[in-house]
């Protein structure tokens, strides 16, 4: 019995010395739970590493649809040091085209629990691009990142040009494949005549 | 046996690109599978993971950790724990950060002690981009029978060197490996990993659409031949190779089908292929009479003049012609 009280305050004592703890994610950011609140949501994750800072992009959901709020979450560590940005950061969006330099900004976010929280809301589906600006020790960091809203379009400018082209050059080589030899020797006997 | 080479060349060229576009493909899986995300996955993605799982549940239970086998593309990567590079890699590494890192430079050695033996072989048989620039070859001879102008215009075989030269100081100047981008196999590679697995083409696809282009309208295999920096190093490193091809002058009826075929427009009837030829063995495989051989020597044979079975020979003497066996 003695021993069975002993055992009881020991762990009294342990709960009132235990110094509080927060749950970590396994990648060091501090995570909560699993909803679009977390700041390691299940999300489009990107990491990149940019000037003195270890830089991480995640957006929830993992496939925003328009009219549908998301959100971008952006952590900023110091190589160096580990350290998180504590500064400001301003987010602006444009649309993902060819010589489109119309931006829009949609907040200046300050720190909230080491993570930058910026909320969105798209009508329209395309892709876009976000660009994260932040200055440290005189240093400017602008980081873009793609974000599409809804499905992706099945086919660009550059993958229709592809597209044809592969198109060309299989359909000749494979409708054309019986006279081709002929027509090389035929074509370079014209040209060794010529010269 | 030789004349079969091409068409096994040919399958080669298929591999390899074949290759380029599932590896990204495997890759893909794999991060799908070890982030244990099916549920998150787009719908398009769902039933791609279900036809990968399809293909590769047979061979393996633990997919994220076991198609590993070959990696990277034709510019870097490892083949069966075996790690290879394109010596343009080495070289390039090199150059743009002026301090030789010598585990990456010895995954150059292979490639080199291959172009030593077999010359320019990549160019011929591995190259990703040769298969597109071959197919578009043959588009060009079709565009010209249809009436459309193409350009065949002759430049300095040398300018390649430059270009290498160039695409090295600008890599050593600005600390970036600056030939890769202008290097159609890796531009070919990235690409292919682009649209394979991140879902669109880089800038480097408009670059390889021009050099399609220049090949059409300027000079035919016009950018292998004149700029490629990559087919400058191959072409150095196979001057002296030890396998070639030579023209056995009694059986050569001068016929030129082996100049017509030769995409780099050589000329073995005159038995010259020099530094330039790949091995392709296209002209041996055209070859009617079988004049056109392997053979292994560190030199062509200088030119043996027409061959016996062909017109001028017959028409001339017979006496002042050079390689004549009395």
């Amino acid at each position: 019995m003695r021993l069975y009280r002993s055992f009881v305050l020991l762990l009294l004592l342990c709960t009132v010395w235990c110094v509080p703890v927060y749950a970590h994610h396994v990648i060091g950011r501090p995570a909560y739970s699993w909803n679009e609140d977390s700041n390691t949501p299940p999300s489009m994750q990107v990491d990149i590493q940019m000037g003195d800072y270890f830089i991480t992009y995640m957006v929830f959901p993992a496939f925003p649809k328009p009219n549908e709020p998301g959100r971008i979450n952006l952590y900023a560590k110091r190589i160096d040091n580990d350290k998180p940005f504590q500064g400001k950061v301003s987010f602006t969006v444009r649309d993902d085209s060819w010589f489109n330099k119309r931006e829009e900004r949609i907040g200046v976010q300050t720190v909230d629990d080491n993570v930058f929280r910026q909320r969105f809301l798209f009508r329209q589906p395309g892709a876009y691009i976000i660009t994260a600006t932040f200055e440290d020790r005189g240093v400017p960091y602008i980081i873009d990142f793609p974000l599409q809203i809804g499905p992706p379009s099945r086919i660009g400018v550059i993958g229709a040009l592809v597209g044809i082209m592969v198109a060309v050059l299989i359909a000749v080589n494979v409708y054309r494949r019986r006279h081709l030899l002929g027509e090389k020797v035929r074509h370079a006997a014209h040209d060794r005549k010529k010269a | 046996m030789q004349r079969y080479l091409n068409k096994l060349r040919w399958a080669s060229l298929w591999a390899v690109f074949a290759m380029l576009v599932i590896l990204p493909l495997v890759s893909v899986y794999q991060v799908y599978v070890a982030s244990h995300g099916y549920r998150l996955l787009s719908p398009l993605s769902k039933r791609f993971y279900d036809v990968m799982y399809f293909f590769t549940s047979p061979f393996t239970d633990d997919p994220a950790n076991s198609l590993d086998v070959i990696k990277g593309t034709t510019w870097s990567g490892s083949f069966f724990g075996l790690k290879i590079s394109d010596p343009l890699a080495a070289i390039g590494q090199v150059a743009a950060s002026l301090d030789p890192h010598w585990p990456f430079l010895v995954t150059a050695l292979i490639p080199i002690v291959f172009t030593i033996i077999f010359g320019r072989f990549f160019c011929g048989w591995i190259c990703p981009a040769t298969l597109l620039y071959e197919l578009n070859s043959n588009v060009a001879i079709w565009l010209q029978k249809i009436g459309l102008p193409t350009g065949n215009l002759h430049f300095n075989r040398r300018l390649k060197y430059g270009v290498l030269a160039l695409g090295l100081v600008l890599s050593a100047i600005s600390g970036s490996v600056l030939v890769a981008n202008i290097y159609p196999p890796a531009i070919v590679g990235r690409e292919l990993y682009y649209v394979t697995a991140l879902g669109g083409f880089g800038t480097g696809t408009i670059f390889f659409i021009l050099t399609l282009l220049f090949d059409i309208l300027v000079a035919r295999r016009g950018f292998c031949r004149y700029l490629c920096p990559g087919g400058a190093v191959y072409s150095l490193l196979g001057r002296y190779r030890l396998f070639r091809i030579k023209r056995t002058v009694k059986t050569c009826n001068d016929c030129a089908k082996c100049n017509a075929v030769c995409e780099f427009a050589l000329d073995p009837m005159r038995d010259d292929f020099g530094q330039e030829c790949n091995n392709c063995s296209a002209c041996i495989a055209v070859c009617p009479t079988q004049a056109l051989t392997f053979t292994t020597s560190i030199r062509d044979i200088p030119y043996q003049g027409p061959g016996h079975l062909g017109h001028e020979f017959n028409k001339s003497g017979q006496d002042d012609l050079p390689g004549q066996v009395a």
